[in-house]
C-alpha cells in the first residue's frame, strides 16, 4: 500500500477523489449552493444525457472539424510564411512587425470582424483557430531556422555540403524540433479558437452548447460541456505527443 | 553559402617565410597562406601579416595566447571566413581539406553511421555504398557496436572519434584541426590522438592543428608556429621539431630534443602573454 502510495499519479487520483467527494458532499448537505456548484453526480448525469441523446456528436463533429482544419492550415501557412520571411530578409521586415502585434494581442478579440467576414458557418471558426495556431507556428519556423546551430551548418559545409544539403540535413530537421515543441501548445489554440467563434456566433458545436448552457444558467451542462472539451483537448495532446515521439524518435532514443 | 573550391596548382619553388629556412621552401606545399589579414565587421583586425606553410605530408601546429587568431587562421583556410587581406593557397581540391572541430557537434538527428555517411554521399558515393563504408570507418574506431546510435547516447570520446571518422573516410589530404580534442578527458585524448597520429603517419595527411597545449603541438608536430598576442596577431617565431617518426606521444616526450625545445617556445610564450598570463 506504502509502495503504490510513492507513485506520483496514485497520489493525484486519490487527491482527485477526494476533491470531487468533498464537493458532492458539501453541495448535498447544502453548504455550497447546488444552483451554482451541482454536485459531481448529478453532472456526471447530465454528461450521460448529453451522450445518450446522439445530439451531442453533430456538435463535437463541428468543434474538431473547425478545429482540425485551423490546426493544419495553421501549421502550413505559419510554416510557409515564417520560412519565407527567414530566407527572405525584404519579406521578413514587412512581415515580423504584423507578426508580432498579432501575437501581442489577444487574437480571439478577432472572432466578432470573422464572424462579419465569413458568417456564422464553420469558415469564421476555422478562420480564428487558423489565426492562433499560424502565429505561434511562424514564430516557431522563423526562430528555428534563425537561431539553426552554425556549428552543424559549418560541418556540413566542411564536408562538402552545398544549399540543399543544408537546408534538408540542417535546417528542416532542426525547424521540425521547433515546431514540434509547440504542436501541443497549437492543438490547444486550434480548439480555443473553434470553441469561442462558436461561442460568439454559431448554430452548432460545444462552443454553441456552452453559450447555450450559460444564457439558462445550467451550470450542471455547462460543467459536462467543460469536462467533454477537456476530454477532447486531452486526446489531442496525446496525438500530438505520439507524432513528436515519431518524428523526434532521435531525442527519445 | 559555400565556400568556392580554391584548388590550384602550386608551384614547387616559393619564396621562403620568414624564419623559415630557405631549402624547405623548394618542397610542394599543401598550404600556403601570406600576410593574411582577418577582421570580424569593423573590429581591428583580429590577425594581420601572418605567413605560413604547410608541406606534403607535414605536420604544422599554430600556438599563441588566447584571442590571438589561431582559429581564425584556420577558418580562413577552410573558406569558412574570407580573408580581409593576404592570400590563402591550396594545393589540394576543397574536397580533399578535412575540418575537425573543436566541438563534437555531429548531426543529432542523424545516427552515428548516417553522420560519416552524410560526408561520403556528398562526395559522390551511392548511399548504400556510403553506409558500408561508414561501418568500415566506426569499426575501424572501435565503434562498431554503436553504429545505430544517436549522437546523445555516445560520450564525448566516442562522438569525438564519430567526428574522426567522419573526416577520415573522405580521404583527405589535408586535414585542418581547431583543438580537437580539448573536451576530452586525459586518458580518452592520449587514445583518440595516438590513433590519429598512427593514421596521418600511415597516409601522409599534411595537418594544421590550433592548439593551446605546447607539449602536444610539440608531440605531434614537424613545425611549431607561435602566434603574437592579438589583435593584430602575427607569427611571433617558427620552431622545426627534429623528433624522427613515426612517433608515439609518450615517445616523443622522452626525445632528448623535447624539454630544451619546449622550455624555449614556453619562454616565447610567456614573454608575448605578460607576467600574469593575462591575455585579456
Amino acid at each position: 500500500m506504502s509502495e503504490l502510495f510513492e507513485r506520483r499519479w496514485v497520489r493525484q487520483a486519490l487527491a482527485l477523489t477526494a476533491l470531487i467527494l468533498l464537493w458532492e458532499l458539501l453541495s448535498r448537505a447544502g453548504v455550497i449552493d447546488p444552483f451554482y456548484a451541482p454536485p459531481p453526480s448529478t453532472v456526471a448525469v447530465t454528461l450521460y444525457q448529453l451522450f445518450a441523446g446522439g445530439e451531442i456528436w453533430k456538435h463535437i463533429a463541428a468543434t474538431f472539424t473547425a478545429a482540425l482544419l485551423g490546426l493544419a492550415g495553421g501549421l502550413v501557412i505559419g510554416a510557409a510564411l515564417g520560412f519565407a520571411a527567414a530566407m527572405i530578409p525584404p519579406l521578413a521586415d514587412v512581415l515580423e512587425p504584423v507578426m508580432i502585434l498579432l501575437n501581442a494581442i489577444p487574437r480571439v478579440i478577432l472572432a466578432p470582424l470573422f464572424i462579419i467576414w465569413f458568417g456564422i458557418d464553420i469558415g469564421s471558426k476555422v478562420a480564428l483557430s487558423l489565426v492562433l495556431v499560424a502565429v505561434l507556428v511562424f514564430f516557431s519556423v522563423y526562430s528555428g531556422i534563425r537561431e539553426v546551430d552554425t556549428r552543424l551548418v559549418e560541418r556540413v559545409k566542411t564536408l562538402g555540403g552545398g544549399r540543399g544539403t543544408l537546408l534538408r540535413e540542417v535546417y528542416v530537421p532542426s525547424v521540425t524540433a521547433w515546431v514540434m515543441g509547440s504542436l501541443k501548445v497549437a492543438a490547444s489554440f486550434a480548439f480555443t479558437g473553434a470553441v469561442v467563434g462558436e461561442f460568439v456566433a454559431s448554430s452548432r458545436g460545444l462552443g454553441y452548447l456552452l453559450s447555450f448552457a450559460q444564457s439558462t444558467y445550467n451550470a450542471a451542462q455547462t460543467l459536462a460541456l467543460i469536462l467533454i472539451i477537456m476530454g477532447f483537448v486531452l486526446v489531442l495532446f496525446w496525438l500530438a505527443g505520439r507524432v513528436e515521439r515519431r518524428l523526434l524518435h532521435w531525442r527519445y532514443a | 553559402m559555400i565556400a568556392k573550391p580554391r584548388s590550384r596548382a602550386l608551384e614547387p619553388e616559393r619564396e621562403p617565410l620568414p624564419g623559415e629556412p630557405a631549402a624547405l621552401a623548394a618542397q610542394p606545399s599543401v598550404v600556403r597562406v601570406r600576410d593574411l589579414r582577418m577582421r570580424y565587421g569593423d573590429a581591428e583586425p583580429v590577425v594581420e601579416g601572418v605567413s605560413l606553410a604547410v608541406d606534403e605530408g607535414q605536420v604544422v601546429s599554430l600556438v599563441g595566447p588566447s584571442g590571438s587568431g589561431k582559429s581564425t587562421v584556420l577558418r580562413a583556410i577552410a573558406g569558412l571566413h574570407q580573408p580581409d587581406g593576404g592570400t590563402v593557397e591550396l594545393g589540394v581540391a576543397a574536397a580533399e581539406t578535412g575540418f575537425l572541430f573543436q566541438d563534437d557537434a555531429l548531426l543529432p538527428w542523424r545516427t552515428a553511421r548516417q553522420n560519416v555517411a552524410l560526408g561520403l554521399k556528398l562526395h559522390g558515393r551511392a548511399p548504400a555504398e556510403a553506409l558500408a563504408e561508414a561501418d568500415r570507418w566506426l569499426a575501424r574506431m572501435g565503434l562498431a557496436g554503436l553504429k545505430g546510435r544517436y549522437p546523445r547516447q555516445l560520450s564525448g570520446g566516442q562522438r569525438k572519434r564519430v567526428a574522426l571518422a567522419q573526416v577520415l573516410a573522405l580521404k583527405p589530404r589535408l586535414l585542418l584541426m581547431d583543438e580537437p580534442f580539448a573536451s576530452l578527458d586525459a586518458i580518452v585524448r592520449h587514445h583518440v590522438t595516438q590513433d590519429l597520429l598512427a593514421w596521418i603517419e600511415r597516409e601522409s595527411i599534411a595537418v594544421l592543428l590550433v592548439t593551446h597545449d605546447l607539449e602536444e603541438a610539440q608531440a605531434l608536430s614537424d613545425v611549431v608556429y607561435l602566434l603574437s598576442r592579438g589583435p593584430r596577431a602575427h607569427v611571433r617565431n617558427r620552431y622545426p621539431v627534429a623528433i624522427p617518426r613515426p612517433r608515439d606521444l609518450i615517445g616523443a616526450r622522452g626525445h632528448p630534443s623535447f624539454a630544451p625545445l619546449l622550455a624555449h617556445i614556453w619562454n616565447d610564450l610567456s614573454a608575448e602573454v605578460g607576467p600574469l598570463g593575462d591575455t585579456a
